[in-house]
C-alpha cells in the first residue's frame, strides 16, 4: 500500500520541486548579483498566480476561453502573467530597492519586508472590491491522469507544470549563458565595479535580473494555480521560504544549483509528506512537513552554508 | 535634536504640566473621547522633550503613569486594557531591542520566545499539566503567577541559548532567515504537540488560565494588569539602560558595528551574542507569562511571525538601539493596531449606516495591518532608516572621569609607561 | 627563546597560495617589519597570528607556548593585539568607548552584577573610564573623548585605534601599515610615535608598511615576502642591498642593470 501511492508521491515531488526551482531562481539570481534576499519575491509569485487565474476567470466569463485549445489558453496566459510581473518586479526595485544599495545590509531587507506585505494585502483588497472574495478557485484547463495500471496514475496537469518548469529554465539557461546581456549579467555577479568599468550599464542589468527574476516567479504562479487549483494571497510566503531554501540548498547564487535544490527539496518534502505518518505510527505526520523545509534550511546555512553547489566565501579582513 | 530643529531646546516646562493637566480633566470629563485618552499619551512623549532636570521629569512621568492615568482612566475597562496592552509590546519591543538594536542581530521569530514564557504558564495554570504529570496537582493557584514570572523568564532564557548555540553561526541576512524558520518551527511544534503525548493541547489551545492572585485577590481586570506591567516595563527599561552602558553593552555594539575588530578586542563573539539572545529572549518570557495570564486563553495564532514582524517594526521604526525611540515605537504601532484602525472603521460604519458611504466589508480598516506595516516598513527603511529618535551615545562627564579618584593610578598598558620612564 | 615564532605557515584559498612554509621569529622589545610587494600574503600573515585564518600547516608560539587553533578573541587575551590596515574601528561610538572597549576582557562584570548596579561594578567600570582617558592623552587626542568615532578625521582614527589596541594591555602590537594615506609630515610623528610605543611600553611591534623610509628608519629586523613565501630576513641595511628583494620589488631586469 506504501509503495502503490509511491509514484504519484513522485510526481506530486517533482511538480512541487520545479515549482520551487523556477521561483528559487528568482531569489539566486538577485543574490549572486546584490547579495540581498528579496524578500517579497513570494509575493511576486502569488501575484503571477492571481493575474494569471484572473486572466483565465475573465476570458472564461466573455465566453473566449471555450473551444480555445487549452495549450494556447495556457500560453497567453503565462506571457500576460510575466510581463506583468516582471514590471512589478522593476518598479519594486526601482522604488523600494535601488535607493537603499548603499545603506547597511539589513535596511534593503527591511524594505523588501515591507513589500511583501504591501502586496499580499494590495491583492487582497483588490480581489476583495472585485470579487467580494479573495480565495480564488482558478479554471482547470487540463484534467484528468494517466493510468499506470492497478490504482495507480498520474495527473497530467502535473506533467505539464514539469514540463513547462524545465522549458523555462532551460530558456533561462541559454540566456544567461549565450547572449550578450546573460554575459554581461554573470560579470555583474562577480564583480560589480570591474564589470562598470567594461562600461557594462549596471544598472541596467539589474533591472534586467529583477525583470526575468520576477517573471519567472510569476510564470510559475499561474502554473501553481493550474495545479492546485485555489488560490489567496498568502501562499507567497511559505512557497517563497522554501523556493529560498532550495536556493540555499543548491548553493546561493547558483543557476543550476537553485534547479537542483528545488526539485531536492519538493521531492524530500513530498517523501515526508507520505510516508512520515505511517512510519512513526501517526506520532509525527504530515503536519511536520513545513518543519521538514525549515530544518533543511537551517541544516544547511548551519554546516553547509556554501550549499550543494556553491563555493565557500572568506570574509575579508 | 537640537540641532535638528534650531533654536528648538525644549518644550517649556510650564507647557507640559498644562497640557497633562487639561487632558486629564478632558479624559476626567468626557470617558468616552478619544482624543482625550491619547492626548494624555503624548503628555508622555511631550515630557521627553520638555525642558527640565531628568529627576523631574521622570518624577512627572511616574505620576502621570501611576496617578493621573488610572485615576482618570481606571474605571474605563477599554482605556486600561489599550494601555496594558501597549506596556506589553513595549516590553517585548525592549526585549528586542537588545537583540537587534544593540548586537545587531536581526531576529525575525522573536515571538517564540514569547510563546515559551507563555506556554510555560499557562500549561501548569490550568489542567493541562495533568495530561503528563500524575497527582492531579493542576491547576495552580493564582498565587503562583509570580514565580511563574522567574520560570517564564528562565525558560525563555534556555530556549534563547539552545536556539542561539546553532543559530548565531550565520550572519546578516542570513541570520534573518534562519530566525524566521525556528519562529515558525516552535509555532508548528506547539500546534502540533497535542500527540504523541498532550503537552500543549494542540490548536485547542489552554483555557482557562489562572489569574494572578495576592492577598487572596483576583487580580483579573485590566486595571490590576495595567500596574503590573507597569513594574515588569520598568524593570526592563532600568535594565536596558544599565546595559547599554555596561562592558556588555560596550561589547554587543562593537560586536554590532565591527565584528573582526570586536574580536581582536577580546570579545568572543558568542558569548556576547548569547547573552543578548539569552537577555532579550528572557524579557519576552515574562511578559509571555503575563499575557497568558491577562488573556486567560492561549493557543497558537498568538505567536505567528506576524508578532515577530510586528515587533520589529516597533524596533525599526522607533530606532533600532535607542531605548525612548523603541518605547516610542511600541506606543504608536500598537495604538494604530489596538485602537485607531478600529475607531476609524467604526467611524466609516457609522457612515454607512447613515448611508453616506458604501463600503464593501473586506474593507474594512481594521484589517490594514499589513499594508500599514508595509508602508511604514519601506518608508522607514527608505527616508529614516535610523528610526524616529535614533540612537545616540552617551558623552561621558570628562571632568568627572579627571577627577576621579583613580586618576592618578597607573593602569593597564601605562603602568609601564612609569617604571621605563624614572621621573 | 624569540617571543612569538611562527614555523613553517602554510595557508592555501582554493587552488591559491596565500602563505607558504612562512617562518618569522620575533624577539621580545623589537621592531620587526614584514615587507613585500602587494599580494604577497602579508596581511594573511597577520590574520593568522590573530587568529582570523587558521593555518593549514605548521606552528605558531606565543612564548614557546602554542596559539593556533585559537579564537582571535582567544589570542588577544594572550597579550596580541593588532590594527587594521583599512582602519576598523567602532563607528557609532565615542572614541572614549573605543577604547573602553579594547579593556573588556579585563573587566569581570557579568549579567546580574550589572543588572543590579554592583558597587564593583561602578568602581570597575570607572577605573576603566580613567584607563581609556589616559590612553586617548597618552596618544594626544584626549580632546575628541566625546566624538563618535566614525566621524574622526583620518589621522586621528589611526590613532585612536591605535589607542584602542593599547587597551587591551598587549606584549606584541601587529600595525597593519599605519603610515597609509598620511601625509610626509604625518608619516614622521607616526615613526616617531611608534618608537615611543617600543621605548616607553616595552612593546614588540611588528608592522606591515610600503613606506619604505618609515621602514627603513625603525624597524631592526625586516621579513620579506613575496608571492606567499619569504625571501629574504635581515637588519635594514641587509635587506636594501639584497639583490632578490630588489628583484621582487622591481623585476628582474632591475637587478640586472643595477
Amino acid at each position: 500500500m506504501l509503495l502503490s501511492i509511491l509514484p504519484q508521491v513522485l510526481v506530486d515531488g517533482l511538480t512541487l520541486g520545479f515549482m520551487y526551482a523556477v521561483v528559487a531562481l528568482g531569489y539566486t539570481m538577485v543574490y549572486g548579483i546584490l547579495e540581498f534576499i528579496n524578500f517579497a519575491h513570494g509575493e511576486i509569485f502569488m501575484v503571477g498566480a492571481f493575474v494569471g487565474t484572473e486572466v483565465l476567470l475573465i476570458s472564461d466569463s466573455l465566453g473566449v476561453l471555450q473551444g480555445m485549445n487549452p495549450f494556447v489558453a495556457l500560453f497567453l496566459t503565462l506571457i500576460i502573467a510575466m510581463i506583468f510581473t516582471g514590471a512589478l518586479g522593476v518598479l519594486i526595485e526601482r522604488v523600494a530597492y535601488r535607493p537603499l544599495r548603499s545603506a547597511p545590509r539589513l535596511v534593503p531587507l527591511i524594505s523588501a519586508i515591507g513589500v511583501s506585505f504591501l502586496l499580499q494585502d494590495l491583492v487582497r483588497f483588490t480581489e476583495a472590491l472585485a470579487r467580494n472574495e479573495f480565495y480564488l478557485n482558478s479554471p482547470t484547463l487540463f484534467s484528468g491522469a494517466i493510468p499506470l495500471g492497478g490504482n495507480v496514475s498520474i495527473s497530467i496537469k502535473g506533467i505539464i507544470v514539469i514540463v513547462l518548469a524545465i522549458i523555462l529554465m532551460f530558456a533561462l539557461n541559454m540566456f544567461v549563458n549565450k547572449t550578450k546581456w546573460g554575459i554581461a549579467m554573470r560579470a555583474v555577479a562577480q564583480d560589480q565595479s570591474t564589470a562598470s568599468l567594461m562600461s557594462i550599464n549596471v544598472d541596467k542589468v539589474i533591472m534586467l535580473t529583477f525583470l526575468i527574476g520576477s517573471s519567472l516567479g510569476g510564470a510559475t504562479g499561474v502554473l501553481f494555480a493550474q495545479n492546485y487549483g485555489t488560490i489567496d494571497p498568502y501562499i507567497g510566503f511559505i512557497l517563497g521560504m522554501k523556493a529560498f531554501t532550495a536556493a540555499v540548498l543548491g548553493g546561493i547564487g547558483n543557476i543550476r544549483g537553485a534547479m537542483i535544490g528545488g526539485v531536492l527539496l519538493g521531492l524530500l518534502e513530498a517523501l515526508a509528506g507520505a510516508y512520515m505518518g505511517p512510519l512513526t505510527d501517526g506520532a509525527f505526520g504530515a503536519e511536520y512537513k513545513d518543519v521538514f523545509a525549515f530544518a533543511i534550511l537551517i541544516l544547511v546555512l548551519l554546516f553547509k552554508p556554501e550549499g550543494l553547489f556553491g563555493e565557500a566565501v572568506k570574509e575579508k579582513v | 535634536m537640537a540641532k535638528r530643529f534650531g533654536k528648538f531646546n525644549g518644550v517649556p516646562l510650564l507647557f507640559t504640566l498644562v497640557w497633562i493637566v487639561l487632558f486629564a480633566l478632558a479624559l476626567y470629563f468626557f470617558d468616552q473621547s478619544v482624543i482625550a485618552f491619547m492626548g494624555m499619551l503624548v503628555s508622555l512623549i511631550l515630557l521627553y522633550y520638555t525642558r527640565g532636570s531628568k529627576k523631574l521629569k521622570i518624577l512627572l512621568g511616574v505620576l502621570v503613569l501611576l496617578v493621573i492615568i488610572p485615576l482618570v482612566a481606571g474605571g474605563n475597562r477599554y482605556y486600561m486594557e489599550v494601555a496594558t496592552q501597549v506596556g506589553i509590546y513595549v516590553a517585548m519591543a525592549l526585549g528586542l531591542n537588545i537583540v537587534v538594536g544593540f548586537a545587531g542581530l536581526l531576529d525575525m521569530g522573536y515571538v517564540a520566545f514569547f510563546a515559551a514564557g507563555a506556554y510555560a504558564y499557562a500549561i501548569f495554570a490550568t489542567a493541562q499539566a495533568n495530561e503528563f504529570i500524575p497527582g492531579g496537582l493542576f491547576p495552580l493557584s493564582g498565587e503562583w503567577f509570580w514565580p511563574f514570572l522567574i520560570v517564564g523568564l528562565v525558560v525563555a532564557a534556555i530556549f534563547g541559548i539552545l536556539l542561539g548555540l546553532p543559530v548565531l553561526r550565520v550572519k546578516g541576512d542570513y541570520l534573518a532567515m534562519v530566525t524566521l524558520g525556528f519562529g515558525e518551527i516552535i509555532r508548528i511544534i506547539f500546534n502540533n504537540l497535542d500527540k504523541p503525548i498532550n503537552i500543549t493541547n494542540g490548536p485547542q489551545g489552554l483555557t482557562p488560565i489562572a489569574s494572578p492572585e495576592l492577598f487572596g485577590v483576583r487580580l483579573d481586570t485590566p486595571f490590576y494588569f495595567y500596574f503590573i506591567v507597569l513594574v515588569v516595563i520598568a524593570f526592563i527599561i532600568l535594565a536596558n539602560i544599565r546595559f547599554e552602558h555596561s562592558r556588555l553593552g560596550r561589547a554587543w555594539i562593537a560586536v554590532r558595528e565591527d565584528e573582526l575588530a570586536a574580536q581582536s578586542m577580546g570579545i568572543s563573539l558568542l558569548h556576547t551574542k548569547l547573552a543578548a539572545f539569552a537577555t532579550g529572549a528572557s524579557f519576552a518570557g515574562i511578559v509571555g507569562v503575563i499575557f497568558a495570564a491577562k488573556q486567560s486563553f492561549i493557543d497558537p495564532t498568538s505567536f505567528t511571525m506576524m508578532e515577530s514582524i510586528g515587533i520589529l517594526i516597533m524596533v525599526i521604526l522607533g530606532g533600532s538601539g535607542s531605548i525612548p525611540g523603541v518605547i516610542l515605537g511600541a506606543s504608536v504601532v500598537t495604538i494604530l493596531q489596538v485602537q485607531l484602525l478600529k475607531e476609524f472603521s467604526n467611524f466609516l460604519h457609522t457612515l454607512q449606516q447613515s448611508g453616506l458611504l458604501n463600503l464593501p466589508n473586506q474593507l474594512d480598516p481594521s484589517k490594514f495591518q499589513r499594508l500599514i506595516f508595509g508602508l511604514l516598513l519601506i518608508l522607514v527603511a527608505l527616508y529614516r532608516p535610523n528610526g524616529l529618535i535614533p540612537a545616540k551615545r552617551k558623552k561621558n562627564d570628562l571632568e568627572a572621569i579627571k577627577q576621579s579618584k583613580h586618576a592618578s593610578e597607573s593602569l593597564g598598558i601605562l603602568s609601564k609607561l612609569s617604571r621605563n620612564k624614572p621621573s | 627563546m624569540a617571543l612569538l615564532e611562527a614555523n613553517g605557515l602554510t595557508k592555501k584559498f582554493g587552488g591559491l597560495v596565500a602563505n607558504e612554509n612562512v617562518t618569522i621569529k620575533i624577539e621580545k622589545g623589537t621592531i620587526a617589519a614584514v615587507i613585500g610587494p602587494n599580494g604577497a600574503g602579508k596581511t594573511t600573515f597577520f590574520n593568522m597570528i590573530t587568529g582570523f585564518y587558521e593555518p593549514d600547516e605548521g606552528e605558531i608560539l606565543l612564548n614557546g607556548k602554542s596559539i593556533k587553533g585559537l579564537r582571535p578573541d582567544q589570542i588577544a587575551e594572550r597579550g596580541i593585539t593588532r590594527t587594521f590596515q583599512n582602519i576598523r574601528l567602532f563607528k557609532e561610538m565615542t572614541a572614549l568607548e573605543n577604547v573602553m572597549v579594547g579593556v573588556h576582557s579585563r573587566l569581570k562584570a557579568g549579567l546580574l552584577g550589572i543588572l543590579f548596579n554592583l558597587k564593583r561594578v561602578q568602581e570597575e567600570e570607572e577605573k576603566a573610564r580613567v584607563e581609556a582617558y589616559k590612553l586617548l592623552e597618552y596618544v594626544g587626542i584626549e580632546q575628541i573623548a566625546n566624538e563618535a568615532a566614525g566621524s574622526l578625521p583620518y589621522g586621528l582614527q589611526r590613532r585612536l585605534e591605535i589607542a584602542r589596541a593599547l587597551a587591551t594591555n598587549p606584549e606584541i602590537i601587529l600595525l597593519d601599515e599605519p603610515a597609509a594615506g598620511m601625509n610626509p609630515r604625518e608619516t614622521v610623528e607616526m615613526t616617531e610615535f611608534i618608537k615611543r610605543l617600543k621605548s616607553e611600553l616595552n612593546l614588540t611591534i611588528i608592522l606591515i608598511e610600503h613606506d619604505m623610509k618609515l621602514v627603513m628608519g625603525l624597524s631592526e629586523y625586516i621579513h620579506v615576502l613575496d608571492y606567499g613565501r619569504k625571501i629574504a630576513e635581515g637588519t635594514p641595511d641587509e635587506i636594501r642591498t639584497n639583490k632578490q628583494v630588489i628583484e621582487a620589488y622591481l623585476g628582474k631586469s632591475a637587478s640586472e642593470v643595477s
